[in-house]
């Protein structure tokens, strides 16, 4: 007697249950240390340990209301809003000239704009150092949200060249030859079409900045700093559990533009 | 008036000629069809006109200004483009207000002109929609409402029909002929659909390798092709190499088997020269057992290849004895059968309808 036949694709279901299942394991080692500390957010507010040995808010009554946190968190937030805006503000005519522009040497002009990033962070954050201590603004805010603009500005642009592709281009050629100007034409045709762009690379922007720790800790000074910076020199001298909280802070705010950015895009 | 003259335009592109030492022109009230293959530079020439090119040499008039250094958003045209080039983010309503609103127009006035305008294509009802809510064939029309709303001196119109199926290209075309003879619009039209052409226009500018090949009404280019290009773009056509036994008010020609061929005057050529001789397939008349073919001067004897019927028409392959094949074509009518293949056929036709053309070159107007 012939052994029972088996079904042509179970075989190659069972291969390819045991390679999602691989897959799923891999994802979840990297990234379930990252919640933990969200459970980890939620215990008492004098060691930080997994699982929590007790329930309760103590340290998001910390965070918000007790220490210094929260005015580094509303730093963050200022650089991040300022350098989001400095970046569309450059990045998306930088784009639209780059996207629709024909003149020599476009390649090498493409290649300058986007250096920032391929060069390394750290150096960038050096270069940072020496210029703004030469002028004399080091460890102001305007000195950081310059700072993040040239690390973010070159996100922007690359978001906005492939919105600026999905503008039909005969749109613009038809303003023109109804009388619309250049700058009438950007305003009223192109801009609106590309909104989606822009806004996708100014959440992205957002973000960057919000959670950048290099150039900030070579450009703000002790006293006052972003959110990350005070975070990662709070983690050197001493491990206070409100980190938990504050990480978890970070997590919902990221979820959150995300969402947001994923929302827009559907629309 | 001219609206629209080129004087000399050519247009290179390092050692590419895309359009060689063009003149043309367009008088009010026209419907003028740029007319070739692709890469024949006309494409070129009309963006020339819009000003989205320069010309490397020559200049551009519109509306009797010189216009050749004047940037496209002040040369006061309009344009329609095959993919319609509608704004996605506006309404219909919004669309078409927009070169009002470009040229600075009183809100009442707009909504007057743009509710006016819709009526005259038929589609008051959808100023509250986005363009892609509606068909092809409607954002087309939407298109052409946009043009028509400001009155530019001249329309210039890129393959608008491309995009659409057959139907309603057919449609569109009645519907293109109509606004331009209600309105009196210039049209500038560009095709290289030589059905299109020849239905639209009332002159036809066919372009072959960025120069004017031969320019005219619809019917002389058809009847009157000056060259072996023209004749072979513009509808089917047979065409054999011959060579001139005599020229005058009627040329005699003789196929390599000797066969003698009356044709129309052929007055560039001289005896003894090659030249090819054009006949359109349906001037070819198929000669049935009993009929009278006295009326012909042309007369032919070979075999049936085959016979397809395409509708309203019926084309006959006829195979003569030194293996010159000819297309003749006839109206399809109850009765008149297929040819049964390797049935010896009796052809006739008209030395008028026989066009000698020179080799290469064409003949001078």
């Amino acid at each position: 007697m012939a052994a029972p036949e088996q079904p042509v694709g179970a075989r190659f279901a069972r291969s390819a249950m045991l390679l999602s299942a691989t897959a799923w394991f891999g994802y979840l080692f990297l990234l379930l240390p990252s919640f933990v500390v969200i459970p980890m957010s939620f215990g008492n507010a004098f060691e930080m340990v997994f699982p929590p040995r007790s329930l309760s808010t103590a340290l998001f009554h910390k965070f918000f209301f007790e220490s210094n946190w929260m005015s580094a968190t509303w730093m963050s937030f200022r650089v991040a809003v300022g350098a989001t805006a400095l970046a569309i503000v450059l990045g998306v005519p930088a784009a639209y000239s780059l996207a629709r522009g024909n003149y020599p040497g476009k390649k090498y002009v493409t290649m300058l704009l986007l250096s920032p990033i391929l060069v390394p962070i750290i150096v960038i954050a050096l270069g940072l150092y020496f210029h703004f201590a030469s002028l004399g603004i080091t460890g102001s805010e305007l000195a950081l949200i310059f700072g993040h603009a040239v690390y973010t500005t070159p996100f922007v642009i690359v978001t906005s060249m492939a919105g600026l592709r999905h503008v039909d281009q005969n749109l613009e050629t038809a303003a023109t030859i109804m009388g619309a100007g250049p700058l009438y034409t950007f305003f009223r045709v192109t801009l609106p079409l590309l909104k989606p762009a822009i806004f996708a690379g100014g959440l992205f922007a957002f973000l960057m900045s919000f959670d950048e720790v290099v150039i900030a800790y070579f450009i703000s000074k002790a006293g006052s700093t972003t959110l990350p910076v005070k975070m990662f020199s709070s983690i050197q001298w001493e491990i206070s559990p409100v980190l938990a909280a504050v990480s978890t802070f970070l997590t919902v705010i990221s979820l959150i533009v995300c969402l947001i950015g994923a929302f827009m895009q559907k629309k | 008036m001219a609206m629209v003259r080129l004087e000399k335009a050519s247009k290179h592109y390092g050692d590419v000629v895309a359009l060689r030492e063009v003149d043309l022109s367009v008088m009010e009230g026209e419907f003028v069809t740029l007319l070739g293959p692709s890469g024949s530079g006309k494409t070129t020439m009309l963006n020339l006109i819009a000003g989205m090119l320069a010309p490397t040499s020559g200049s551009i008039h519109i509306a009797g200004k010189d216009m050749t250094q004047v940037p496209p958003n002040k040369r006061g045209l309009g344009m329609v483009f095959q993919n319609y080039a509608l704004m996605p983010h506006m309404t219909i309503f919004e669309n078409i207000a927009f070169p009002l609103r470009v040229r600075k127009m009183a809100n009442d006035e707009i909504k007057k002109k743009v509710a006016a305008v819709l009526e005259l294509v038929h589609l008051p009802h959808v100023a509250g929609r986005k363009p892609r809510e509606l068909s092809g064939g409607q954002q087309q029309r939407i298109s052409l409402a946009r043009c028509i709303v400001y009155s530019p001196s001249i329309i210039l119109m890129d393959e608008p029909l491309g995009a659409l199926d057959k139907k309603l290209r057919e449609q569109m075309q009645l519907e293109l002929k109509r606004l331009h003879t209600e309105l009196k619009i210039t049209m500038l039209y560009v095709t290289h659909d030589q059905e299109e052409a020849l239905t639209m226009s009332d002159r036809i500018v066919l372009l072959n390798d960025g120069q004017i090949e031969q320019m005219g009404p619809p019917d002389e280019l058809y009847f009157k092709p000056r060259s072996v290009f023209a004749a072979d773009f513009l509808g089917d056509s047979n065409m054999w190499d011959v060579r001139v036994e005599s020229t005058g008010a009627q040329a005699t020609a003789m196929l390599p088997s000797g066969h003698k061929v009356l044709a129309g005057s052929g007055n560039f050529a001289k005896a003894g020269d090659k030249v090819k001789a054009m006949i359109r397939p349906e001037n070819i008349t198929v000669v049935r057992e009993g009929e009278d073919a006295g009326r012909f001067d042309n007369h032919a004897e070979g075999t049936a290849i085959d016979s397809i019927i395409l509708g309203g028409v019926i084309k006959h392959y006829v195979k003569l004895k030194d293996d010159v094949t000819i297309t003749a074509q006839e109206l399809t009518r109850s009765g008149r059968r297929a040819l049964t293949p390797g049935q010896m056929v009796r052809l006739a036709w008209r030395s008028d309808d026989t066009l000698l053309l020179p080799l290469s070159g064409k003949i001078a107007a």
